[in-house]
């Protein structure tokens, strides 16, 4: 029942912002529902075969910003074929066609083609920001169009994306009158640049407070850029090698001391360690820092540029900083809170690796740790207890033993116990990912303590169904779940079929699912596709039922089988 | 370094012995997954883009092999290496190393023990320690560190750590 007209409640929601509270919201009662769907400006839609465009537009005609996922997560890591599906066009096709003014849009691991691109220019007015992460399928054109027609864009932001890089001069496609970029970001792009149609378009955006270059602009074009930019606050560099004693390196140094508001340092896709110093003087103001992309660094020079980076909230290195290194963002970044330490040597065995020793190292000296990405040469059970009782406060934790199935190395033991003691104490964990010799147990252990866990990363673990049961039973918000190379079967798979339309998606890949079983779990479920990635013709869709699933990709969706799956996916 | 052992309390005999034979796949190089291996090994070494293991993505794995390529020339030789005990090797490419030390080090560290070779003092070690002899062009098995490294790399065949 309302007490209050419905503007008063129409002004409360809009202090409601988080999705899931919308959501909430929106179930109380009928009058709510309608209230709040027409005043829902910011949709999340976190699997683009969930629900169709249309059902979207239905729903909140209001809508201006869009957040789309497509493709499952182990599309990063090549376990998905190309052209598996989430694409873009119908969705901006089913946009353009409605009324809905559409000013931000937001994509993960979609197919992205110049079409739609320059479908999207057209269309929309006044759309302001487009962020592409881990996308494919457009080239330097499409950008050229969203460039082009524009007109208000305030963001655009590449990031990790497969782009088609043709000899034109895209950037220059920003109009004269285009003064409102607030955010670039190019650092994925691998074509040469118009530098000086560069320079230009960031002398005319004076709120410019973001701006990631690509490995085709050298360092003195950089100098040029950032005379014209001093208001930065996040900075990705490109190719960063000079001669030091050159004079547009000097240049470079003194225009380095004006930018006093970089907060954040990315980039050095390319890097000659002894350029270093000129970024020194920034580094006490830093908060953000991403140096994955830069191999060129070796241990000594990161400690030395570290040592006078106190202000660190986040760090994303690559392993050569070693355990020593380390030691010193521990006991030099005592506002940590997220690490990620990247492989810097996938295939070889590493002597500048990680191991154990650095994370311990940094669980004790950073008590704001809250999340976590570390790729190692091994890890113990000791040093995860040690690390579960030093930072109680991971809400994400992936730990990624290069050897998938290493055991701790001074007990031989499988690290149960370790994973065990992570989920017990870190009671507000909601993403895992497990690595190295595990049973069973650690799924127990995990169904057990961890009651907040959305996400789970399985890899090379488990010995039977029981494994797979203990989270499924256990878990109460999983929502993803993905799992490769693991004895889990079609008993654990069928146990709850119920448990799927809780959960946003399943991924299973080198299990021990069969055909059968899928199809079994397919029967009678018009909320979930199960999906079959079948490469190769490995399995005859006529034949034994009792053939083993390569990979199987479940998920629950309002609109039934999708119509744009390729022929080797099946939805059974 | 040692083997994985399959230590499950509330699994069946026929899922530990599917382990098992997991872990013995990946040390084969049989693996279920796309796993390409030249030798024994318990690592993939797939230099392509098909590769799904580590899971780091495409764009860093990129990054990475240039920097690699940049650094290294390319030019590798890998030798096998057998520790007594355990009948599967392990490859290493000594042109990775800069000399003796260095080599010392990764292979205490690959089969997690301590290595004695000529330079080091006898008697000052436990029982635990292994010693490192190798196979020259002539099939004779001499202990590594005697002859300056570039003479070592010229006529190496093969690598063995034996208990001491």
């Amino acid at each position: 029942m309302n007490y209050f007209p419905d503007e008063v409640i129409e002004h409360v929601f809009g202090f409601i912002t988080s999705h899931k509270e919308r959501n909430a919201v929106s179930l109380v009662c009928k009058s709510w529902y309608k209230i709040e769907r027409m005043s829902r400006q910011r949709v999340f839609i976190g699997n683009c075969y969930a629900i169709s465009p249309e059902g979207v537009i239905a729903r909140f005609p209001e809508l201006k910003s869009l957040t789309l996922k497509g493709k499952p997560h182990f599309a990063d890591f090549n376990l998905v074929p190309h052209d598996w599906g989430g694409i873009l066009y119908p969705w901006i096709e089913a946009f353009a066609k409605s009324r809905v003014g559409l000013e931000e849009l937001r994509l993960k691991r979609m197919v992205v083609s110049d079409e739609s691109l320059e479908l999207l220019s057209k269309s929309f007015v006044n759309f302001k920001a487009l962020v592409l992460v881990s996308c494919e399928g457009f080239s330097t054109d499409g950008l050229a169009a969203v460039a082009a027609n524009c007109r208000f864009l305030r963001e655009l932001d590449l990031q990790e994306n497969e782009v088609e890089d043709h000899r034109g001069h895209w950037i220059s496609r920003f109009p004269e009158s285009c003064t409102s970029l607030v955010s670039l970001n190019l650092a994925c792009l691998k074509g040469e640049i118009n530098l000086s149609a560069l320079e230009r378009l960031v002398a005319r955006s004076p709120n410019l407070k973001s701006l990631r270059l690509s490995r085709a602009v050298p360092l003195d074009a950089l100098q040029k850029i950032l005379m014209r930019a001093p208001q930065l606050v996040d900075l990705g560099t490109g190719s960063f090698v000079h001669d030091p004693a050159s004079d547009a390196y000097n240049k470079l140094k003194a225009t380095i001391l004006k930018c006093k508001s970089i907060k954040s340092l990315s980039g050095f896709l390319e890097v000659a360690p002894r350029c270093l110093s000129a970024i020194h003087p920034i580094c006490h103001n830093l908060t953000s820092l991403n140096l994955s992309y830069a191999p060129g660094i070796h241990g000594n020079d990161l400690i030395k540029l570290i040592q006078h980076c106190r202000k660190l909230e986040r760090l994303w290195i690559l392993d050569c900083i070693g355990d020593k290194g380390l030691g010193i963002v521990a006991s030099t970044c005592k506002e940590l809170q997220e690490l990620r330490v990247f492989p810097s040597d996938p295939y070889g065995v590493g002597n500048a690796a990680v191991t154990e020793e650095g994370l311990v190292a940094i669980s004790a000296g950073c008590p704001k740790l809250h999340s976590l990405l570390y790729f190692c040469q091994q890890m113990t059970n000791a040093a995860l207890i040690t690390v579960a009782k030093n930072c109680s406060n991971f809400t994400r934790f992936r730990l990624c033993i290069l050897d998938p199935i290493r055991p701790d190395p001074v007990t031989m033991q499988p690290l149960d116990e370790g994973f065990g003691a992570i989920v017990q104490s870190c009671k507000r964990l909601r993403r895992l990912s497990l690595s190295g010799l595990l049973t069973d147990r650690v799924f127990l252990y995990i169904g057990m303590y961890a009651e907040q866990l959305e996400m789970l990363s399985i890899a090379f673990a488990g010995d039977s169904d029981k494994g797979m049961l203990y989270v499924l039973n256990g878990c109460k918000k999983l929502r993803k779940l993905e799992i490769r190379d693991s004895p889990f079967g079609d008993t654990a798979l069928l146990m709850d079929v119920g448990k799927y339309e809780t959960m946003r998606s399943l991924w299973m890949s080198s299990c021990e699912v069969t055909l059968g079983g899928c199809k079994t779990l397919a029967k009678n479920r018009p909320m979930l596709n199960v999906e079959i990635i079948n490469e190769d013709d490995q399995i005859d869709f006529s034949s034994d039922d009792r053939q083993k699933v390569g990979k199987m990709y479940l998920y629950r969706t309002l609109v039934g089988p999708r119509k744009d799956a390729p022929e080797f996916v099946w939805t059974l | 370094m040692g083997r994985a052992t399959s230590c499950s309390s509330s699994s069946t005999a026929s899922s530990t012995q599917l382990r098992k034979d997991l872990s013995t796949d990946l040390r084969l190089g049989l693996s279920i997954s796309n796993f390409q291996q030249d030798a024994p090994n318990s690592l993939p070494r797939v230099r392509d883009q098909t590769s799904d293991w580590p899971p780091i993505t495409p764009l860093l794995r990129k990054a990475l092999e240039v920097e690699d390529q940049n650094e290294s020339n390319s030019v590798t030789f890998f030798v096998k290496v057998y520790m007594e005990g355990i009948p599967i090797g392990r490859k290493l490419d000594l042109l990775a190393h800069d000399g003796y030390h260095d080599l010392i080090r990764t292979l205490d560290h690959m089969f997690n023990t301590t290595i004695l070779w000529s330079e080091v003092e006898d008697g000052a070690h436990s029982e635990k320690c292994h010693v490192l002899t190798y196979e020259d062009k002539e099939g004779d098995w001499l202990m590594v560190g005697d002859v300056p490294w570039e003479l070592f790399l010229s006529s190496v065949k093969r690598l063995k750590i034996t208990r001491a």
